[in-house]
Parts: structure tokens; C-alpha cells; sequence
């Protein structure tokens, strides 16, 4: 994955670049938002990280210019990093086209998870294929599977179409937990007479598919449930 | 205030107004009894005619006299019927002329005697003398009813002292009311300054005061501001001073996590391929992390030092916002407690199963007017509380709701219940207090959470309440909304 950091801070950028190079991400980093503009139109990314407080153009400015329709990155995910979090900044931010944001300072683990959400957006958006650790599921060819860490190749899953309905509806929310109303609400589609049962019996039917890959579907008490990947 | 002020200027006016009245009653006195002594005066006068008129004694010594009343007698007797009388009697007492009830004690010389007698409740003035008539010596008397003594007497109570009583009473309620009238905008000024919350430090309304007490009302309200100012600059400067610190520690806690990631990962840096970094990288990057001898746990201690750290700087800035007097300029919105809700389910459920603790939900749709960023401050402290000082195996709710209060009226509420260690009940009053920990409290907290919960939940015209979880175990934090 290639990532644009834009960044005065040399302190924050380089902690940054150390932690996402040891996740696997090739990390750009520029200190402005004017050598980001023309690193920009030559160059593209997949995700972009942005200060708000920029000499000269500051990140605001800047996300709102990659967000051009003549330049490449316009369908580039942004993350917006803020020292400010007054309100009126936060939904500036969003405004602006910035897809997330996050308060200085931050923790590492949870800038990368917020990556992790983005790029998975991004690429459902363009792939058709949502990723959960080695659960893969693509919506175009309608097919799940697991795949191989060893070979590559991917092992299928069989589901029937309300458990690929909740799975789906889970994968697309990971690692964020999904309700359990909003589970019941897209299997009405299937049964008009679904009874919030019949969530536990999809539940715990994938449960059964998954749990051997590694893939747990943990409950969330009072709420729903969640993807999550067994700590081997 | 004015109970004091009223005290005083009743004192001051109504002794004067008794003395007044003493005063009048004692000249009034004075008149009447001068107009007795006019009275004792006639009646002497009149003792001698009334002695000549026995012209000469009976025939028998057992009858009447011969008499005839003189003149002046005769009016005198005839201008107060009822209230005049006379008596002739002889030496021995014995009634000769006249009514017997006009008496008195036969005098032993021939000086005239006063006495008073009372008879039918009418006390008559009786004068006495013994004289020379034309039947001898006799003993003459004259009664008097209209004793002025005695009408003053009477009349004392209903002409001198009932208008007077009446005049003190009716200056004390004119004073008690003129003062309470004259002092109300002075006394309403009193209790608007009393009704007023520490926090609130707006300025009143000169206009609507009296001119009398504008000047005080000014004064006050630079008080007010200059008191304001000190306060906002004080929280401004912590708000700044809270501000400054994050950039350094931005960037110390992205070095110090990335290492512990790093020591984590067990990826040698060192060995990292070169030429993967371009542009602005700065070479000291890749020497400083080649230099580490620290363990991953020494680092995962310093990365939770810096969080720790951070989390302060952060709280200090939340901590300064949450104050009521910066939120009066921004307008509540609707809140939806229980999306709130589950996006902090969402935001600390990777924390809770980190450290294996059973973080669920028990949410009723329920929407406040409130300040969206505040509430979910309040409820990410309470949440990341509870989730601290929890241990392993426990478990904490996040609730939101309605119920009835004590009133009957339906309330929202917000809560976050933990079956940890809990608080004792003495110490719930001093965790509202900063930077206060419970002795004994192990974990890494600020001593801030609780009290920046507490300050939102005031900036929204409520407390917190803090009690036993359920079963007595653990701590529960409600924030229950006004109605």
C-alpha cells in the first residue's frame, strides 16, 4: 500500500513513517501541502494522511484541491490528522471530503485500524471484494472463501443467501460491531416475517462456517455482534 | 437587611412619638387638675352661702329648719342635676336638710375638708365645713359629680391615650412598610446576587434597577467582569497551555509508539532495506531506533507513560471547555443518547477485550438537547473508567434510557455500570473533586475523568450520581437529564 504522509511535524512524521513501514505500508512523506499537491499529480496513491496545521497551505486547503474532479486522487481516502478538535474543525474536515479524522496525539494501533477501515472502503468501492483477515468475500462473482496463507489459492465456503446476507453485512462494517436490529432489518428482505431468532440461528450457523478459519463472530452484549480474528 | 434597618428607624421614631404621647398625657393632667382646684375653689365659695341659708332652727328640734337656699347654692345645684348635692346635718350627724348621702366625717375644726365619695359610681368631690347657721352650729356640704379629675381619669384611656396608642401603631406599620417599599429594589438586588450560581458572573441589568442603586449595581458588574476576565483568562490559559503540549507530545507518543510496534514485531530496523525511504526522510530516524537497548516491555512502559500523558494534556483541554461559562455562546442540539452509546460500545471494544472484560450495551432509543461532543466526552470518560479499574472478567454497560424520577415526570438518562472494585460511599463526593484518586487505587489515572463528567453534566443543568453497581458491587454513574 502506498501511502502519502503530509506532515511539518518531524517528531509525529517520523514516528508515523516507522510504525505503518513496519505494517507494510510504503510511507511518502512530504512536509507541505504545496510539495504534496505536486507530488500528487504525478504520483498516486492509495490513502494520504493529513496534518490540518500546515505551513503555507494548510491540510484543509489541501484535501479540498485533491478532491478536484482533473486530479487522480480525487477518489483517494484521506485521513485528516488534527490538533484541533473544536467541533467546527471536525465537520470542516468531513465536509472538505476528508473521509476520517483523527486528535493529536493518537495512538498507533488505532491510526492503523482507521487505515485498515479506509482502505477496505476504498477497495469494496472498487473491487467488489470485502476482506476480513483471510475471509474473502466477492459481491460481484457472489463467492466466499478463506485464503490460503501457504498457496494463495482461496478455499471455498458454502452459504446459503441469508447467512451471506449477514456476513456481507458484517464485513462491510468490520472491525466495527454491527446491530443486531440493523442484522434483523437486512434479512427483512428475504422474510417479511423474520423474527430476531432467526439472526441467532444465521449467527450461529456461520459461526460454525467460520470459527475452523480462524474468523470468530463474537456477540456484543445488548447490541450485536463482531468479526473478529482468533488470536492464534 | 432591612429587618435591622427597620429595628432602628421604629426605635427611633416611635420613642420619640411615646415620649410625645407621656408628655401629652402629663399636660393634660395639668389642665384638669387646675380645673379641679377652679372646681374646690367654687365649692368653698359656696359652703358659707349654703351655711346661710338655715335661717333659723325649728320649732322642735327633731324638724326642719327653718331655710332658703341662697342663690348662688340654688344655681349652683341646678346647673349639674344628678351630679350636685348638699347636706346641713347637726353636730352629731344627723342629716337636717339636704341628701343623706351627701356625708362626710364631722370635721373637728371650722376649716373647710375635701373628700371624695363614691356613690351610684359616680365619685362626687364633697366639701365640708362646719359654720355658724341661723340654727346653730351645723355641719354644711356640698358634692360635686363633674370632678374633672374624674372625667380625665375616664377619659384618659379613650381621648389621650387610644389616638396616641393608635399613632405610634400606625408609624410603626407606615415605617415598617415605607422601609420594605423604599428598600424592595435594594433587597431584590440582594437576592438576584444571592440566587446566582458561583458560575454565573453576567451582569445585571442596570436599567432595570433603581437610580439610587445604580451606582452599587455598576460597581458589582465591573466586579463581575473583572472576575470574569480572570476566570476566562485562567481557563484560557489552560486551554492554551493544554493546546501547546499536544504538538510535542504528538510527536514523542508517534516515536514511542511506533518503537514499541517495532520491539513488538521483533522487526530488525537495522536490516530494513535502504532506499524504500525518499525525499524529506531524516537520516537520524533509522540510527536512533539502531541504538535501542531497551526491552519491549521497558518500551510498551514508556509508550503508556506518553499515553498517559497525552490523555492528561487532553483532559486538561476538555476539562476547560466543558466550563459553563464558554458554552453559554453555543446553542444545544438534538443528541441521540442511544447512537451515542453505541458508537463509544464501538470506539472501546477493542480496550475491553484486551483486557477481557465484557463491555455490552443496554440501550432504549432516546433522544436530549444537549452538546453532542460533550456528552460523548462524558461518556468516554465513564466508559474508559470503568473499563480501568475493572479487572479481568468483569464486565461494564453502557445504558441510556427513560424513567420516572421521584416526581413522576419521564427523564433520559445516561449510565455507565462496572462490577469492579467500586468507590467506598464517603469517597463519592471527593472523585468529583480534580486530580483526586482513591487511596489505594491502583491503574493509571489522571484524577480527571469523573470531574470533567461531572463539569458536562453541569453545563447541562444536571449532576452526576454516583452509587453501588448492581448486587452492591461495583460503581454506577448516572447522568439523569433535566425534564
Amino acid at each position: 500500500m502506498r501511502l502519502l504522509l503530509v506532515e511539518d511535524d518531524i517528531m509525529v512524521a517520523s514516528g508515523i513513517k516507522l510504525g505503518l513501514a513496519d505494517a507494510g505500508y510504503a510511507v511518502d512523506w512530504v512536509g507541505s501541502g504545496e510539495r504534496a499537491e505536486e507530488v500528487l499529480q504525478r504520483e498516486s496513491f492509495d490513502v494520504a494522511i493529513v496534518d490540518i496545521g500546515l505551513p503555507g497551505m494548510d491540510g484543509l486547503e489541501l484535501t479540498r484541491r485533491l478532491r478536484r474532479p482533473e486530479m487522480a486522487s480525487h477518489d483517494m481516502p484521506v485521513l485528516i490528522l488534527t490538533a484541533r478538535d473544536a467541533l467546527h474543525d471536525r465537520v470542516q474536515g468531513l465536509d472538505l471530503g476528508a473521509d476520517d479524522y483523527m486528535v493529536k496525539p493518537f495512538e498507533l494501533p488505532e491510526l492503523l485500524a482507521r487505515l485498515r477501515a479506509l482502505l477496505r472502503r476504498s477497495q469494496a468501492a472498487t473491487t467488489a471484494v470485502l476482506a476480513f483477515g483471510p475471509l474473502e468475500l466477492d459481491t460481484a462473482n457472489r463467492r466466499v472463501g478463506i485464503r490460503q496463507e501457504a498457496d494463495g489459492s482461496l478455499q471455498p465456503i458454502e452459504l446459503g443467501p441469508r447467512e451471506w446476507t449477514v456476513l456481507e453485512y458484517l464485513l462491510v462494517h468490520a472491525p466495527k460491531p454491527a446491530s443486531k436490529d440493523k442484522l434483523l432489518q437486512a434479512l427483512t428482505g428475504w422474510d417479511k416475517e423474520i423474527t430476531p431468532n432467526a439472526v441467532e440461528v444465521y449467527v450461529s450457523r456461520l459461526r460454525g462456517k467460520l470459527e475452523p478459519h480462524g474468523v470468530s463472530l463474537r456477540s456484543i452484549r445488548g447490541f450485536g455482534y463482531r468479526l473478529e480474528l482468533q488470536q492464534p | 437587611m432591612t429587618s435591622d434597618l427597620r429595628n432602628r428607624l421604629l426605635v427611633m421614631l416611635v420613642l420619640p412619638l411615646c415620649l410625645l404621647a407621656l408628655i401629652g398625657v402629663w399636660l393634660d393632667y395639668r389642665s384638669a387638675d387646675e380645673a379641679a382646684a377652679r372646681h374646690d375653689q367654687r365649692l368653698l365659695r359656696l359652703l358659707p352661702a349654703l351655711a346661710d341659708s338655715v335661717l333659723a332652727p325649728g320649732a322642735d328640734p327633731q324638724e326642719q329648719p327653718v331655710w332658703l337656699l341662697a342663690p348662688p347654692v340654688e344655681d349652683f345645684l341646678r346647673s349639674s342635676p344628678g351630679y350636685s348635692g348638699f347636706s346641713v346635718r347637726d353636730l352629731s350627724g344627723r342629716l337636717v336638710l339636704g341628701d343623706d348621702w351627701v356625708h362626710g366625717a364631722v370635721p373637728a375644726t371650722h376649716e373647710p375638708e375635701f373628700h371624695s365619695v363614691e356613690v351610684g359610681g359616680i365619685t362626687y368631690r364633697v366639701a365640708v365645713q362646719r359654720g355658724r347657721t341661723g340654727a346653730g352650729e351645723m355641719v354644711v356640704a356640698l358634692a360635686d359629680g363633674s370632678d374633672p379629675r374624674q372625667r380625665w381619669a375616664r377619659h384618659l384611656l379613650l381621648r389621650v391615650l387610644l389616638p396616641n396608642l393608635i399613632l405610634v401603631a400606625a408609624a410603626a406599620l407606615a415605617i415598617h412598610w415605607a422601609v420594605g417599599r423604599a428598600f424592595k429594589p435594594l433587597v431584590d438586588l440582594a437576592a438576584a446576587v444571592e440566587r446566582r450560581s458561583p458560575r454565573d458572573l453576567s451582569a445585571i441589568d442596570e436599567a432595570a434597577s433603581p437610580s439610587e442603586v445604580r451606582p452599587l449595581v455598576h460597581s458589582l458588574n465591573q466586579l463581575f467582569s473583572l472576575v470574569n476576565a480572570q476566570a476566562e483568562s485562567q481557563r484560557r490559559f489552560v486551554a492554551d497551555a493544554a493546546h501547546q503540549l499536544r504538538t510535542p507530545l504528538a510527536g514523542l507518543q508517534a516515536q514511542v509508539e511506533a518503537w514499541a510496534l517495532l520491539a513488538r514485531s521483533g522487526v530488525k530496523t537495522a536490516d530494513r532495506a535502504p532506499g524504500s525511504e525518499r525525499k524529506s526522510t531524516p537520516g537520524h530516524d533509522r540510527k536512533a531506533v539502531s541504538a535501542i537497548t531497551l526491552g519491549a516491555v521497558e518500551i510498551e512502559k514508556l509508550r503508556d507513560a506518553t499515553r498517559r500523558t497525552s490523555q492528561l494534556a487532553h483532559q486538561l483541554l476538555a476539562l476547560s471547555r466543558a466550563d459553563a461559562r464558554s458554552l453559554d455562546a453555543q446553542a444545544m442540539q438534538r443528541v441521540d443518547l442511544q447512537d451515542l452509546c453505541e458508537s463509544l460500545l464501538g470506539l472501546y471494544l477493542d480496550a475491553a477485550t484486551g483486557k477481557g472484560i465484557d463491555l455490552g450495551l443496554d440501550a432504549q432509543p432516546v433522544h436530549v438537547s444537549g452538546h453532542d461532543w460533550l456528552l460523548r466526552e462524558l461518556l468516554s470518560n465513564l466508559v474508559d473508567n470503568a473499563i480501568k479499574y475493572t479487572p479481568a472478567g468483569g464486565s461494564v454497560t453502557i445504558r441510556c434510557g427513560t424513567g420516572a424520577d421521584a416526581g413522576g415526570a419521564v427523564r433520559a438518562f445516561l449510565q455507565v455500570e462496572d462490577d469492579g472494585p467500586g468507590v467506598p460511599p464517603a469517597e463519592y463526593a471527593r472523585v468529583l473533586q480534580r486530580f483526586y484518586r482513591v487511596p489505594g487505587t491502583e491503574g493509571e489515572g489522571t484524577g480527571l475523568g469523573l470531574p470533567i463528567a461531572d463539569e458536562i453534566a453541569r453545563a447541562h443543568g444536571t449532576t452526576l450520581t454516583l452509587e453501588r453497581g448492581a448486587n452492591g458491587r461495583g460503581l454506577r454513574v448516572t447522568l439523569v437529564f433535566p425534564a
